[in-house]
């Protein structure tokens, strides 16, 4: 794990903490022919370095669409999209993107070991590296047990947790999430979200994790950004300002917790 | 036990189904001439394992078949992945194939004769054009349905083109790919057994051959038997290569 770590401190990764990481002006974006219907319209916002920004809105807002934006697999109609300063011309292995369908995502003829060595295999050649670094993120992500079984072996959980580790082993600079646990029963759902905190604390990891839940949105997120649909765009944002770690039973008992649930499904009746 | 009482079954059948071929030449239903009794053929088999005759036209077969089969599934596996992963190559292919494809390669023996006269290239030839067809038909499927979300891990992660083939694509066609060249291991048996009846190329096909145009029925159902060995030998060959290939897949009940 120290190992992982390390590297994720290079120092030319080193932005100040709340310095834009990856801004979006203006951007739209239009299937086909509907012009007049647009999925997303004029979505402006920053994501900052270091933060856990949660984007939550109803199903058909285009969220999805905005995170594969994001990643680069999508280009949008018009406007702009900058990681670092830099436009967004396509996929990077500095943004790593956490699928929602992961029996899809992972490679079902490579072992658990496999899948995450499979983001290495060419940027580290030395196979006792490459081994060491696998085995850390195993270690990391509790797979421990399951390092040599074929993902179809293993819970839905434990497979999002391999699909975790493969993104985190391309060392990426920023995290998308595409409803990562969307698909995962109740008490999975929570271990992994603590799980998730504690690595994102950890690495101080820049975070963009979607959702159409509101209360993992808040639990979750520094900020939330609240998504209308027809067409997609931000009507609102919060601060989420919870203590931190967070817990599972008193945070969401908080006074704050409770108020920003009522804001936000306020904000959602209406769409 | 358990895989004595499933063997149980098929091997009675099969014993059963000799019996009644001993009956029925015992009884004389079918003349000698044209029907040997099981002794006789199983006699001429032991009587050539004796004297060494029953390994070198054995060999011969199983070799024009496993070479033709090669390169053939060595083809439709190339020109099915670039099919299967570039619209464009199958626009510009698929027709030319579909006009091919129907052209039963027993048909195509006398053109490969031509060019390459009564050789094993001739052979491997048309072997392997009629083999290829069930590989590359599965090779094509295969390659064509690789998952899209694959395609974006893969770009996701970096990885290169080269890359991707080995480590995304072709494991993910292997399935189809060695259903198709099980199929097509079928096909290279059937047609090297054709191309020595037609070209007088010695193997298991030519003996067969000739022992039924001096009516040595005997030899005539010895090669029989062994061509029908022969098979079910490599079927299970590649059944056990198969599982062990795709030992990641879910064991089916």
């Amino acid at each position: 794990m120290s190992l992982v770590e390390g590297q994720a401190t290079k120092p030319d990764r080193a932005r100040p903490p709340g310095a834009p990481a990856l801004s979006v002006r203006d951007v739209s974006v239009t299937f086909g022919a509907a012009a007049n219907r647009p999925v997303l319209k004029d979505i402006s916002f920053e994501v900052r370095e270091g933060e856990f920004l949660s984007i939550v809105g109803p199903s058909g807002c285009g969220k999805t669409t905005l995170l594969r934006l994001f990643a680069g697999l999508m280009k949008p109609t018009s406007g702009a999209m900058f990681f670092d300063g830099k436009p967004i011309a396509g996929p990077s292995r500095e943004r790593a993107i956490v699928f929602q369908d992961y029996t899809n995502a992972l490679l079902p003829w490579r072992t658990v070991a496999g899948n995450i060595a499979l983001s290495l295999e060419r940027h580290v050649p030395s196979r006792a590296d490459r081994d060491a670094q696998v085995d850390a993120l195993i270690a990391q992500m509790d797979l421990g047990r399951a390092a040599q079984q074929f993902p179809p072996q293993l819970s839905g959980g434990m497979q999002q947790r391999v699909q975790i580790a493969r993104c985190l082993a391309q060392q990426p600079r920023i995290m998308l999430m595409d409803e990562p646990f969307g698909a995962l029963d109740a008490i999975t759902r929570q271990t992994l979200q603590d799980d998730l905190l504690k690595l994102a604390a950890q690495k101080r990891m820049t975070t963009v994790f979607i959702t159409h839940d509101l209360e993992e949105a808040i639990y979750l997120g520094d900020r939330v950004h609240v998504l209308g649909a027809n067409p997609g765009r931000v009507i609102e944002t919060i601060e989420v300002g919870l203590a931190k770690p967070r817990n599972q039973l008193t945070t969401r008992e908080d006074p704050k917790f409770l108020a920003h649930r009522h804001h936000l499904f306020g904000l959602l009746q209406g769409h | 036990m358990r895989f004595l009482r499933n063997l149980a079954p098929p091997v009675l059948f099969a014993a059963g189904l000799v019996l009644v071929w001993h009956l029925v030449t015992d009884f004389r239903l079918v003349s000698p001439v044209f029907l040997p009794s099981p002794g006789r053929a199983f006699g001429e088999l032991w009587i050539r394992a004796q004297n060494g005759t029953l390994w070198p036209p054995l060999l011969a077969t199983t070799q024009r078949m496993i070479v033709g089969w090669f390169l053939s599934s060595l083809a439709g596996i190339a020109i099915g992945a670039a099919i299967g992963l570039t619209p464009m190559v199958r626009q510009l292919l698929e027709p030319t194939l579909e006009f091919i494809r129907p052209l039963p390669a027993s048909a195509m023996i006398p053109v490969f004769i031509l060019f390459f006269g009564l050789s094993e290239k001739m052979a491997a030839f048309v072997i392997a054009f009629g083999s290829i067809w069930p590989v590359l038909m599965s090779s094509i499927y295969g390659f064509s349905n690789v998952r899209i979300r694959l395609q974006e891990v893969s770009a996701m992660l970096g990885l290169t083109r080269v890359e991707f083939l080995q480590k995304i694509a072709i494991p993910s066609a292997m399935p189809d790919i060695l259903a198709g060249m099980r199929s097509g291991l079928a096909v290279s048996l059937i047609l090297a057994v054709v191309t020595e009846m037609q070209a007088s190329l010695p193997g298991l096909g030519h003996d067969v051959f000739l022992a039924q145009r001096s009516f040595r029925s005997a030899e005539l159902f010895a090669g029989l038997i062994m061509l029908g060995a022969l098979g079910v030998i490599i079927n299970h060959a590649l059944q056990l290569a198969e599982r062990r290939i795709l030992r990641w897949r879910p064991q089916r009940a």
